[in-house]
């Protein structure tokens, strides 16, 4: 395809969404960052350029022709994942990281992307036919290795986001409802049995079940939910004001969480609802973007990665926003493309590249 | 290329359906915390980072009557400590070094339930500079420590008026549940007794506030606000200095020199020295104590030695907390009585023959002077203070129906209190017929009220209990021709613009009810007293003229407790005196040299106006 062609072709709306979203975790970053070094903004852009930049490779590369190299990605994958178990960087007592010259690669980032192009090949065999329940096993059988390795760095939190993507990408593939129930029976089997035997760290627990009761443990798990509910609260319908907030400027939206996991707090106090429904619009144009891209796609391929995407991004934002107003656990899963951190935005980026590598080459 | 089967883009709408469902959700949450409830949240972020510490008040100060300061503040360095840092034994030893207390008073001192536990426990009040300074050299040894600023009360006069002055502890949690103390936070000094205490809300002023902005870590970083302290207000005492230290060295002398004579157990006793329209111009109770061990809290040895059993309890005011029987001082009230029931008491003449017979030979009763005083009517009863005299009028007054002689004592200011603006002040007791009842009622063959009780009461002695204050105020009464004034201590309250906020004036509080005539008649046999009576030894050679009447009470188990209440001059009454000595023997031998002592030195030296 000319580039003519590819440029008439691009789906603008979507390239905007993301850099909206980009742009709102600049302003929060900066806020944060304001009195400091402002090492975070600096930083961060270099990524959001890497990530551009991977996005324009991802776009102009015929997606597919990536799916030629599904085994190769996987087996990557899974070596990745391996050798962050064997040797990684520990964060919050997690391994996540390796490092790769200065900056600090978190691999299982890539591997919610990884797992959905690889899962999109292997469902695309299918044609939107029913699913056989042989099917249905193979895919759990192609999956579990990459979910094990990521809960043993421990890293629950990447886990259940592969999950729903894998979760989205199945129904979305046809498969009946039956054996959607039964998978989430056995989803459910899983986490009793977890919970039951004390397979998880005591503070994952902990951090799981205190958004039901943040009293419960004021200082510990329940301190940075408390005070992220403050600050958003406290931001009402207009906010304190750019750098204004004192929940999260005076530290009580933890240094270590507030650029992060919470991000959405410190857009939420000093933007207040509206910054807050200005991210939500924002996540809503990219979602339907994509899915609108999946849809057009002219094969199973290209429409699964897009379900997969979506529901990687649809979930996280579920889980991230529902964690910082108290409705959902609290599980390190980021925000996607607002979240201070270089694998996240990177892989993002990616994610994008790839729908509007899909979207296209849409025509026949 | 593949044929994108139709039930598939409908999958796709669930997944959409399923996106937008979660978007408003989260959009519906949101709208509940900013929109709903922002307020509420808006509250506890200002909760989070603003703090608010109180700035204290300087108290007032206590000045003399003519404006000399008893009581001032001075500043002195606080040590403070971190309740977290309370666990490390080796900051705890360093402190004990230099500040030369123990490492168990050091621990006594955090484990104090008296402040809020997450504020510094103050581990020593005024410390001394060079412990400040090694502090300050060394102050990597010493994180946690903090050194803190705070006025603090000195007394320029030591010991003296120390127990009107009264003095400061920190307010106990006892305290606390007192609407009176309600304003104060644990771990305040507050006023515990004399002025200090019964004028402490005015003292104390009202403290400020600083709301300061915190971290998360509660680091300070600016000030928002601020609310200035309001200093407290200056009392302007009706105590006079010179007079104070007159009575005081009077005191302290005269127990001495009764405990090198015969009394070996006198040890204590009590002055009062007032006006007859109730200004307490001295107060003096012996043994002393000095106020300045309480200035940054006493030490549990110091408190031991002030409060032990066996020890003259020299923190207390024996003028309002100490009752004693009133013995002759009495006998004005067994005249006063006689006169208002009539029973011939100007007209009657007793002979006294040093054995009193009026209840019968089985009942005779001794006159304190077994030789008798002959023949006596009123005046020369009170004169040569003739039991037999007011033997005979009790027991008049007992055969008359109702306790003539006790309400009379109940109407002249006895049995109740004064009303003087002294913490702790006891009532003593007036004994009644229903008192005696209740008093011995495990104990039935004492429970009737005998004549002899009467009798008994009309000298002074028996159950009867007075405070030096009560026996001062009934002599008041007696020289403001009747009427009696409620005693206070305080003349005045100056606010810090040094304008007038109260001023206390004299307050009736009673009336004898008797004639002018009557009256008369008790000052005559009083004015005696010092002149040709009981006392003349005592009073000879002034150049003016004292009324007074002595006591000597018995007192069971014990030596004699000496009395002696005056007021002078006669004519004319400006001061009235009264004396108690505990185990001090006579009241013309021990009291009287007293009371004359001190009129002696503040009627003659007197400037002339």
């Amino acid at each position: 395809m000319s580039h003519r062609e590819f440029f008439r072709n691009v789906d603008l709306t979507l390239i905007a969404a993301s850099l909206g979203l980009v742009a709102m975790s600049l302003v929060a970053l900066y806020s944060i960052a304001a009195g400091a070094d402002g090492g975070g903004v600096t930083k961060q852009l270099i990524w959001i350029g890497v990530g551009l930049a991977a996005m324009a490779f991802m776009a102009f590369t015929d997606y597919t022709r990536v799916r030629h190299l599904t085994l190769i990605i996987y087996f990557v994958n899974i070596a990745f994942l391996l050798a962050i178990v064997l040797s990684g960087d520990t964060a919050l007592g997690a391994q996540r990281w390796i490092m790769i010259g200065p900056f600090r690669f978190q691999p299982s980032e890539f591997t919610k992307l990884f797992v959905i192009m690889t899962m999109a090949s292997f469902l695309a065999e299918r044609k939107g036919q029913t699913l056989s329940w042989r099917d249905v096993g193979l895919v759990l059988a192609y999956v579990s290795p990459s979910i094990a390795l990521i809960l043993v760095q421990p890293d629950l939190g990447t886990a259940l986001v592969v999950c729903a993507a894998v979760a989205g990408m199945l129904l979305a593939a046809g498969a009946d409802y039956k054996q959607l129930g039964v998978l989430a029976f056995l989803a459910s089997a899983a986490g009793w049995i977890v919970i039951r035997f004390h397979l998880l760290k005591e503070y994952q627990l902990s951090r799981l079940s205190v958004f039901m009761d943040p009293d419960r443990d004021p200082l510990g798990s329940g301190y940075n939910l408390k005070q992220s509910i403050i600050a958003i609260g406290s931001g009402g319908i207009f906010g304190r004001g750019w750098l204004s907030g004192t929940q999260s400027r005076l530290d009580f939206l933890p240094p270590s969480v507030r650029h992060t996991d919470f991000i959405f707090a410190v857009i939420g106090e000093e933007l207040g609802l509206i910054g807050g429904v200005v991210v939500l619009v924002l996540f809503f144009f990219l979602v339907s973007r994509a899915l609108r891209v999946a849809q057009l796609s002219r094969n199973y391929y290209g429409l699964l990665m897009g379900a997969g995407i979506v529901s990687m991004w649809i979930f996280q934002v579920l889980v991230n926003v529902g964690m910082t107003i108290g409705i959902m656990p609290i599980t390190g899963i980021p925000l996607p493309f607002v979240s201070y951190g270089g694998s996240s935005m990177l892989m993002n980026f990616m994610a994008v590249g790839m729908l509007l590598s899909v979207y296209a080459r849409r025509w026949r | 290329m593949d044929e994108i089967n139709e039930s598939i883009k409908g999958r796709l709408r669930i997944l959409a359906f399923i996106a937008t469902a979660i978007l408003f959700i989260l959009f519906s949450r949101l709208w509940m915390l900013q929109g709903v409830l922002a307020e509420e949240y808006r509250r506890q972020a200002d909760n989070n980072r603003i703090r608010e510490v109180a700035i204290d008040a300087p108290r007032g100060l206590i000045l003399d009557r003519e404006g000399e300061p008893l009581v001032k503040n001075r500043l002195a360095v606080v040590v403070t400590l971190e309740p977290e840092r309370g666990e490390d034994k080796q900051l705890k030893r360093r402190l004990s070094r230099v500040l030369k207390m123990s490492v168990a008073e050091i621990d006594e001192q955090i484990a104090s339930t008296r402040v809020d536990p997450i504020k510094p426990r103050v581990i020593q009040r005024d410390v001394d500079e060079r412990a400040v300074a090694f502090i300050k050299e060394h102050s990597g040894d010493f994180s946690g420590v903090a050194l803190k600023i705070e006025a603090i009360r000195e007394y320029p006069h030591k010991t003296l008026a120390s127990h009107v002055v009264g003095y400061l502890g920190e307010l106990s949690e006892q305290e606390r549940e007192d609407s009176e103390f309600a304003r104060y936070d644990l771990g305040d000094m507050v006023g515990k007794t004399g002025v200090e205490r019964t004028y402490d809300n005015l003292l104390a002023g009202s403290k400020g506030t600083e709301f300061i902005e915190v971290n998360a870590t509660a680091e300070p970083l600016r000030v928002i606000d601020r609310k200035t302290p309001h200093p407290g207000n200056d009392l302007v005492l009706t105590i006079d200095l010179r007079t104070q230290a007159i009575a005081e060295k009077a005191l302290a002398d005269g127990i001495e020199r009764t405990k090198k004579k015969k009394y070996r157990n006198a040890s204590a006793g009590a002055v009062v020295v007032m006006t007859p329209q109730g200004e307490v111009l001295a107060l003096a109770s012996y043994p002393t104590y000095d106020p300045t061990v309480f200035v940054g809290g006493v030490s549990q040895k110091d408190w031991t030695a002030l409060t032990r059993e066996g020890s003259d309890y020299p923190l207390n005011n024996r003028a309002v907390m100490s009752a004693y029987p009133p013995a002759s001082t009495f006998k004005v009230v067994t005249a006063a009585a006689g006169f208002q029931n009539d029973v011939k008491t100007s007209g009657t003449t007793v002979v006294c023959t040093g054995l009193w017979t009026g209840m019968g030979t089985k009942w005779a009763k001794r006159c304190w002077d077994w030789s008798g005083h002959g023949p006596r009517n009123i005046i020369g009863a009170l004169e040569v203070s003739c039991d037999s005299f007011f033997y005979d009028i009790g027991y008049r007054l007992y055969k008359l129906p109702g306790e003539r002689l006790q309400d009379q004592s109940l109407q002249m200011g006895l049995g109740s209190k004064t009303g003087i603006d002294l913490p702790s002040e006891i009532e003593g007791r007036v004994p009644t017929a229903k008192w005696k009842k209740e008093w011995n009622r495990n104990n039935p063959e004492n429970q009737a009220w005998f004549p002899g009780d009467t009798v008994n009461l009309a000298i002074g002695q028996g159950d009867i209990l007075t405070t030096p204050l009560q026996i001062a105020s009934l002599y008041a009464g007696i020289a403001a021709d009747g009427t009696i004034y409620r005693p206070h201590v305080v003349k005045s309250v100056v606010g810090l613009d040094g304008r007038e906020i109260r001023e206390i004036e004299p307050e009736i509080t009673g009336e004898f009810g008797l004639t002018q005539t009557e009256l008369g008649i008790i000052k005559e046999g009083l004015r005696r007293v010092s002149a040709t009576g009981t006392a003349k030894e005592a009073f000879a050679g002034l150049d003016f003229k004292v009324s007074g009447k002595t006591g000597t009470a018995e007192v069971f188990g014990k030596d004699d407790f000496a009395l002696f209440a005056a007021y002078a001059p006669s004519d004319a009454p400006e001061y009235v005196v009264v004396t108690v000595i505990e185990e001090g023997g006579s009241g013309s031998g021990t009291a009287a040299p007293i009371v004359r002592e001190i009129l002696e030195a503040i009627l003659s030296d007197e400037p002339a106006d």
